[in-house]
């Protein structure tokens, strides 16, 4: 099996050598690019399976980026980004990007997102789509035929509710944010109205999470979105 | 409309004018008896008509027409056969009377007409001349001392006086130490109206007051003190009008120009400000999340672990610092948003290391939606489970619950250790930079709390610390529970 090839845009030095070691020792291939400019050039040549991206880069905004490489690549991106910078997180996300960390992030944490981006890269690659049948925790979610089992014992969830899941297993582990979410399950006309999202992820928890204020899938981001934790692959 | 003094009743009648009038016929009568040596009686006539006209011409209308009487009166006593006598032997004369009092009268009410005009014309010209001079002042006024003056040099002389302006300091208060009589100034800015002499209210008073007002409201009064006790001519007082609408409109251009740049210097100091803490978080995350990422790579052994925890001890405390300062700028923008509490509770846990500690958390499923900020708010239960996990022993609970009583939503975080040492005032927590203990092993600067306190308060809610009983700390949150947002119920599933 090829190394994964990680394309590592990031301005301080440190910080990209810190990246470079850590995804080095899991047996990946690293290039380093310190901004917009050399992230474009590398991005285009090195043919990277994924590409871990600071917003503040010195000659360009990290988000015009992502835009310029989501023209061309469906290579997944992960964000890094400040706690304050909400709004910066969602744009980036709705450019394109599918994950974000936020400074500072350990390597464990780095290592998970890279994995599971990696993984989620591969089956998309692969199947060209998702499986229909997606298992997380006890839960086993069948996206033709709608059923929802819970430790084998059918769920009852609303249209929405359902929705709601199918578009969080569709991202397989992408955060979505509210935006992308309140327009897949509701509709364009339903954009703005985010505490929507809240009130039925709730009702979710409440029927899918054994704590439902300590969720171990249906992980909030807070002020940016949601995304669905700890899918395990199925045939 | 201004509201303005009683008005002044129209210049009282001169009875003297009559006097005059009739000298000056008596002295026509005289000429005319010199002239009549020389002239024809219907000569001597024309010089009659003559003195109506010029007595109308000086004196004005009722002059003129008594002396147009007196005049045909004296012709007919003094100079009409038979002399010294009413009398008339020739009827002819009856005629010339008539024709000559009606001649007096019109020329003498034609004269006196174009005399009003002519001083009415005068007045206008003078009153917008000192209209104009001090329209030019008031408009070339950028501060308030500019107005102040001109009422002061321009004004008074003007209206035979002295003219005070009168501003409210910015808590719409006259200030107390200022001229004239504060009492007073303040019920004219209150009301509207005009006070002291030559008015309604407390006419006693030796000033007049007049309400500065503009389509906005009244931004002053205006001080007039009188040494005469003469009421002011309609000429005066419309000047009075003009220069009240004047002074409020230059007051109100003035006020508006200060506040256009004091919002200028906010919004640049905001935007300093902002750039300031962009910059200084940028600038200690970057060697944080090296640190921390490289500690991480130093392997499982106890210093590396201990190099990671310090550096997110600090990243969160850096993070509380950054989060005061911010709170601490002039109007913060809460980004409030309705959010469901157990999420903001999960959110937290999460971003929290509590270790080996137990858990609970009892939030009713049907718990209403909150209206926060929720990056803020986060900061807030934190630093309170943060706070747990540095004063309990490993093996300690924490208790998270809420409740919705009526119009209030209660937050409580518990947990079942040693509690707040003894003797120490709870109270005092929240102050900047307390702490239970002095000096104590555990870490942190005390600034969790008093930035907690700073973030439930802007939220309109409040936050208190108590004792569990039989041992633990208590920290409970209200927050007003406000109105939900209309959520489309689905069609049945």
């Amino acid at each position: 099996m090829n190394k994964p090839r990680i394309l590592v845009v990031e301005d301080e030095a440190d910080i990209r050598r810190f990246l470079r070691l850590a995804l080095e020792r899991e047996d990946m291939t690293v290039f380093e690019a310190g901004d917009a400019l050399h992230a474009r050039i590398d991005a285009a040549s090195r043919q990277p399976d994924l590409i871990v991206l600071d917003l503040g880069l010195p000659d360009d905004d990290g988000k015009v980026v992502i835009r310029d490489v989501r023209g061309w690549s469906s290579a997944p991106i992960i964000v890094l980004s400040a706690r304050e910078s909400e709004a910066e997180k969602v744009a980036a996300l709705e450019s394109g990007a599918d994950d974000y960390l936020v400074k500072p992030f350990g390597v464990p944490e780095l290592v998970a997102r890279v994995r599971a981006q990696l993984r989620r890269a591969s089956l998309a690659g692969a199947r060209g789509q998702a499986s229909a049948l997606v298992r997380f925790g006890d839960i086993e979610v069948n996206l033709a035929t709608h059923e929802v089992r819970r430790g084998g014992e059918v769920v009852h969830l609303t249209p929405i509710e359902f929705r709601l899941l199918a578009a969080l297993v569709r991202g397989q582990g992408k955060v979505l944010t509210h935006r992308q979410l309140l327009i897949d399950v509701w509709g364009p006309g339903h954009a703005s109205r985010s505490h929507y999202v809240r009130v039925y992820m709730a009702n979710l928890r409440q029927k899918l999470e054994q704590q439902p204020a300590r969720p171990r899938h249906l992980v909030t981001e807070l002020q940016v979105g949601y995304r669905l934790a700890g899918i395990v692959e199925t045939s | 409309m201004i509201p303005h003094p009683a008005q002044v009743p129209p210049r009282a009648f001169q009875y003297r004018v009559l006097v005059y009038a009739v000298a000056a016929c008596a002295f026509t009568t005289g000429i005319a008896a010199l002239l009549l040596r020389v002239f024809d009686l219907s000569n001597v006539v024309m010089v009659f008509l003559l003195t109506v006209m010029l007595v109308a011409l000086r004196w004005g209308r009722a002059a003129g027409a008594l002396a147009a009487v007196v005049a045909v009166g004296s012709f007919d006593f003094f100079f009409v056969p038979p002399v010294w006598s009413f009398h008339v032997s020739d009827t002819q004369y009856l005629f010339t009377f008539l024709l000559m009092l009606v001649v007096a009268l019109v020329t003498g009410q034609l004269a006196a007409r174009l005399r009003a005009e002519a001083v009415g014309a005068a007045a206008g010209e003078r009153r917008a001349n000192a209209l104009a001079a001090v329209a030019t002042e008031l408009s070339v006024a950028v501060r308030d001392e500019d107005i102040a003056n001109v009422c002061a040099t321009r004004i008074g002389a003007l209206l035979d006086g002295k003219a005070t302006l009168l501003l409210p300091g910015r808590d719409e208060r006259m200030p107390t130490a200022g001229q004239g009589d504060t009492g007073i100034a303040q019920w004219v800015l209150e009301e509207g109206l005009p006070a002291g002499r030559g008015t309604d209210t407390l006419p006693a008073n030796e000033a007049t007051y007049l309400p500065l007002t503009t389509p906005l409201r009244t931004r002053g009064v205006l001080m007039l003190e009188r040494a005469t006790m003469q009421p002011l001519d309609t000429e005066q007082l419309g000047l009075l009008r003009a220069f009240q609408s004047l002074i409020a409109l230059a007051i109100e251009r003035v006020h508006f120009v200060e506040v256009a740049q004091e919002t200028q210097l906010r919004v640049e100091g905001e935007r300093l400000r902002n750039a300031l803490l962009s910059a200084v978080s940028h600038d200690m995350r970057t060697p944080l999340t090296a640190i921390r990422g490289m500690a991480g790579m130093l392997g499982e052994s106890d210093v590396a672990q201990a190099i990671v925890n310090q550096a997110d001890r600090m990243q969160r405390q850096v993070a509380n610092l950054l989060d005061a300062a911010r709170l601490q700028s002039e109007g913060v923008r809460l980004d409030l948003q309705w959010h469901a509490l157990d999420e903001l509770v999960g959110s937290a846990l999460a971003a929290t290391a509590l270790g080996s500690r137990q858990v609970v958390v009892d939030i009713p499923a049907e718990f209403p939606l909150v209206e926060l900020d929720a990056t803020l708010f986060e900061r807030v239960l934190v630093n309170l489970f943060d706070n747990a996990a540095k004063y309990t022993p490993g093996d300690a609970t924490l208790y998270i619950r809420a409740d919705h009583t009526g119009s209030k939503l209660i937050l409580r975080v518990e947990d079942d250790g040693p509690g707040f040492p003894p003797g120490i005032d709870i109270n005092l927590l929240f102050a900047e930079f307390a702490r239970g203990t002095r000096e104590s092993a555990v870490p942190g600067v005390g600034l969790g709390l008093s930035l907690s306190r700073r973030i439930v308060e802007a939220h309109g809610g409040s936050i208190s610390a108590s004792r569990r009983m039989p041992h633990g700390a208590r920290f409970e949150i209200i927050l007003a529970a406000g109105e939900p947002p209309a959520i489309d119920l689905e069609d049945s599933a």
